[in-house]
């Protein structure tokens, strides 16, 4: 039986005008896995994360070569259509922005763009976008007010349960919790193993520790080139490269 | 004993500085303290000059009725029948109108010049909007008079009515709308520049389009800044003399909803007809002045209640 | 997952639609340009510039007999010039205001009989005719006439062959805005003479000098901040109110003037030299304070000497910003001054400022659209260039143009 590939990257160049950033990636996520990005700054984690929902289509001078297929069809073909592609793979990104309105039309957002009108339809999907990101007992008597009212935490929770109301299949996490506080970054790890039950899961994170807590699959990048991927286990605990094993023992951050 | 001198020539040179200082702080506090009670001189005076026509102290037989100036609608000189109710009504219709014509057009264009455009096209642009700000309002007269009236009768004959020569309140209207959408447009423009980009970042990977995110979430966190804009645009319509006086005409009595008839606004009263600079006819103009101010504040009062209320969830 | 060419239409037109909406702004500046420029340019001249606003009428004659002299013809003559020597007099064809075809007199000799016309209208009065005058119509003895339209050339044959002149009619071309170039000019000088010191000071004492928590100040801004929101018409009012009497009282005027226009017009510009001021004083880094009160200067020497210095960009952007707002200013001159057009300009008596002659000859009974416009023109490019160094100056100096109070 084949196994389920979500993304399947070959061959992936990626160049900032003349600079190149990402170099010969070659990666397969598997569906409802937590596959972690790791590697020191500037090593294009971030810059992969953001191929995979054609993100990097609104800095100017950016291209790419070679192909991502998702669930086997082209993404980074012209004619195909991004809105589309967001809708399915959804984002959380490093600083909570919520927008300014309530905590309600946060959430209903999404929806509300791609054309869902029905109050009824739009309630039922804000109280269980809230439900799934763990925050909606904390929120359920305020869902009218501002949404900047909220703690870091419960902005970021606002941010993931944005993202869950689009259903989608694919959820990016790009250094979701470097703003929060440890408790705040407990909770979110917690959702997370909860989460990828239903959605697979992609987090960019230059915390080791973190991946090495909470995911399946974890990729090691360095300069651009994708150094190692591995069951998570099996990277922390034999990296078969040399240069993982210097990244992981800490002797270069 | 040479140290004991220098000591005291320290001390005498040290307080002479902090004596100058202190004339200084007595000196230049005089110029601010009149600068600020401006304000109070204006109020205190034209209220005095503007009361005066309802005094019959002052005018005799021939003061006005207080009541009748504020209810009234007619406006005539002779015989001394003053009535500033359908004025107000006038000019409060010919701002309406003129804010729905330019605060959308104001907003769409920041929008445009700020997040649509390429750079160099939105530079042009935005020095357009910024020098037409600076256009005085007795060109925008000339303009108007010149073209704007030819443009209405010709409308108007589309239609099948008469105008006076294109004088009207639809050109009124216009003339307002092109004066205060430069206002507008440029603090629009300086209220989307400041919105965090990230906002739109999260909106479009949600799957919104860029026209979504522009119109809901950019206008949307612009929104307090544009308010600004809007309340200030609005402000300068209900000021506006030269300009206005030059295109409404100067109807007797009103008030006039249609848009190819003459009209009459505050300013345009008293700008209009200005014949002597003393007596009954020329104080009745302050009369006027003091109920513009005191629309303004309340105007200016009622849009900041609102901005409030709009900035809510920021 | 190909294109939703329905949503893709849809966000396509509407970015097409808010393209469209956005060149609004552009077209109205080059309509108005466009007009005020097709109408008025034509007119704009240094005649224009110099001309008094009323033309001179003369109607004169010549009593006495000819001499034989002959008149030399100066050699400094362009050659479009017709001369008659018999009277020493010399003569171009031009256009008028209008555009109506003119003989205009360029050269009288200084020893020609023309100097010496005796008055139609008053007794022993004499006329003497100069250069610029305009050649309205001659009869000449013999019953000889000259019209206007006969050209130039022309008339120096008629004046060469003419003995006496029984009856001539010149005039000076009017509708020349030198009396409103004089009085704008006059008006700016007073307004910043009295609108600087004024707003300067009231700037240094609010952002250096005044109490920082204190309640009087917060009032003094606000009172200040209110100035600014007021529309100008309601500054008319104020001058009409307090500054003409005033003025009236200590000065030989008996009514609106141009001091109590400049007193009038320094409060207009007041908030905008005292934002301008403010915010040039904000720019100037706490360093530059704090080192001169360590070397032993006290306030006053740190303020004037090293603080206001640095403040010298904003302040003269917050000036060119006044003297944009004075020249474009009508309705509060309307009020304040009043609106008669003059030609000699006194500082106690009335006079237009260019915007209010504008006012003045389109509120008349026959609008002249082609000088208006051309008065706009020049008001335009003037405007249009001192924004256009305040933003220059702006970006050198890293100031914010849109404080402008």
């Amino acid at each position: 039986m084949p196994i389920p590939y979500v993304f399947d990257i070959e061959n992936l160049n990626l160049f900032y005008g003349d600079k190149m950033a990402l170099k010969n990636i070659n990666l397969q996520i598997r569906k409802n896995e937590v596959t972690a990005f790791i590697g020191p700054s500037g090593c294009g984690k971030s810059t992969l994360l953001r191929c995979l929902n054609r993100m990097n289509d609104l800095i100017d001078g950016c291209r790419t070569e070679g192909k991502i297929r998702y669930a086997g069809n082209n993404i980074d073909d012209r004619d195909f259509d991004v809105i589309d592609l967001r809708t399915i793979v959804g984002m959380v990104f490093q600083k909570a922005n919520p927008f300014p309105m309530s905590i309600y039309d946060n959430v209903a957002y999404g929806p509300r763009c791609q054309g869902v009108k029905d109050k009824h339809i739009l309630e039922g999907i804000v109280k269980k976008a809230l439900t799934e990101a763990a925050l909606y007992d904390e929120v359920k008597d305020r869902l009218r007010e501002s949404a900047t009212s909220l703690s870091g935490g419960q902005q970021q929770r606002l941010c993931i349960a944005r993202a869950i109301a689009m259903s989608p299949q694919v959820i990016l996490m790009d250094e979701p919790t470097s703003a929060l506080d440890p408790i705040a970054t407990a909770k979110i790890e917690e959702l997370i193993k909860e989460l990828k039950k239903e959605y697979t899961i992609i987090i960019v994170t230059h915390n080791m520790q973190q991946a090495a807590r909470i995911s399946d699959r974890t990729a090691f990048f360095l300069l651009g080139e994708l150094v190692e991927f591995a069951e998570t286990e099996t990277l922390f605990s034999h990296p078969k490269n040399p240069k993982t094993e210097d990244y992981i023992t800490g002797r270069f951050g | 004993m040479m140290q004991i001198n220098k000591g005291r020539k320290h001390r005498t040179r040290s307080e002479m500085k902090q004596l100058i200082d202190r004339l200084t702080y007595a000196g230049l506090f005089i110029p601010a303290l009149i600068s600020a009670s401006i304000v109070l001189f204006i109020v205190f005076f034209i209220a005095k000059q503007g009361v005066s026509p309802f005094l019959p102290s002052q005018y005799g037989a021939l003061s006005v009725d207080i009541v009748s100036f504020f209810t009234g609608m007619i406006w005539f000189q002779t015989p001394n029948v003053y009535g500033i109710f359908f004025i107000v009504i006038n000019t409060v219709y010919i701002v309406i109108l003129a804010s729905l014509i330019a605060i959308p057009i104001a907003v769409v264009s920041a929008l445009f010049i700020v997040k649509i455009a390429p750079k160099q096209i939105g530079l042009v642009l935005s020095t357009a909007v910024e020098l037409l700000s600076a256009v005085p309002s007795i060109v925008f007269g000339v303009f108007g008079l010149g073209v704007i009236t030819g443009w209405i009768t010709d409308i108007a004959t589309f239609f099948g009515t008469q105008t006076a020569g294109g004088i009207s309140t639809a050109a009124t209207v216009l003339v307002l709308a092109m004066m205060i959408f430069p206002t507008i447009c440029i603090m629009s423009i300086t209220a989307i520049k400041s919105v965090d980009i990230n906002l739109e970042k999260n909106s479009l990977a949600l799957g919104a389009s860029r026209m979504q995110t522009y119109f809901k979430i950019t206008l949307s966190a612009a929104k307090s800044g544009i308010f600004a804009g809007i309340i200030l645009g609005i402000g300068r319509a209900f000021g506006e003399a030269t300009a206005v006086s030059m295109v409404a005409g100067n109807a007797g009595s009103g008030p006039t909803f249609d848009l190819f008839t003459t009209t009459r606004t505050l300013t345009s009263t008293m700008l209009l007809g200005l014949k002597e600079t003393v007596g009954l006819d020329y104080d009745i103009r302050f009369s006027v002045g003091i109920v513009l101010i005191g629309i303004i504040i309340l105007t200016n009062l009622i849009l900041n209640y609102a901005k409030k209320q709009v900035g809510r969830y920021a | 997952m190909m294109r939703h060419t329905k949503r893709h239409v849809k966000d396509q037109s509407l970015l097409g639609i808010v393209s469209l909406v956005s060149l609004f702004g552009i077209l109205i500046l080059i309509l108005i340009f466009g007009y005020v420029f097709k109408n008025g340019a034509a007119l704009v001249s240094w005649d224009l510039l110099t001309n008094d606003y009323y033309a001179e009428v003369y109607n004169s004659y010549y009593d006495g007999s000819l001499n034989d002299t002959e008149y030399v013809r100066p050699n400094n003559l362009s050659n479009d010039a017709y001369f008659s020597s018999r009277w020493g007099v010399a003569f171009t064809d031009d256009i008028d205001q209008e555009g109506h075809a003119v003989i205009r007199i360029v050269y009288v000799d200084p020893d020609s009989p023309l100097t010496r016309l005796l008055d139609k209208n008053t007794e022993g009065q004499t006329v003497v005719i100069t250069a610029e005058q305009l050649l309205d119509k001659v009869i000449f003895t013999g019953n000889v006439i000259l019209y206007s339209m006969d050209g130039a050339e022309k008339a120096a044959i008629k004046f060469d062959a003419a003995t006496g002149i029984r009856d001539m009619l010149t005039s000076t071309e009017g509708k020349g805005i030198r009396g409103s170039i004089i009085t704008t000019f006059l008006l700016i000088i007073m307004t910043l003479f009295i609108a600087i010191p004024f707003g300067v000071f009231t700037a240094v004492y609010l952002h250096e000098f005044a109490p920082k928590k204190s309640k009087l100040v917060f009032t003094f801004r606000r009172l200040i901040e209110m100035l600014s929101g007021m529309p100008s018409i309601i500054f008319g009012l104020l001058g009409a109110a307090v500054f003409i009497p005033f003025t009236t009282v200590f000065t030989s005027a008996d009514g609106g003037n141009l001091i109590s226009g400049a007193l009038t017009l320094s409060v207009i510009v007041l908030p905008t030299i005292i934002s301008s001021t403010e915010e040039a004083l904000t720019v100037v880094p706490d360093e530059f304070r704090l080192a001169s009160l360590a070397l032993g200067a006290n306030k006053t020497q740190t303020t004037f000497k090293v603080v206001l210095r640095g403040a010298i960009p904003g302040i003269l952007t917050g000036t060119l910003l006044a003297i944009g707002r004075i020249i474009g200013e009508s309705a509060a001159l309307i009020y304040a001054v009043g609106t008669a057009i003059k030609d000699e300009i006194i500082l106690t008596e009335r006079s237009t400022s260019l915007a209010v002659h504008i006012w003045s000859i389109m509120s008349g009974e026959v609008p002249n659209f082609e000088l208006a416009s051309a008065i706009s023109l020049i008001i335009l490019a003037v405007v249009l260039i001192l924004s256009l160094i305040v933003k220059i100056i702006a970006r050198k100096y890293a100031i914010d143009p849109s404080m402008r109070g």
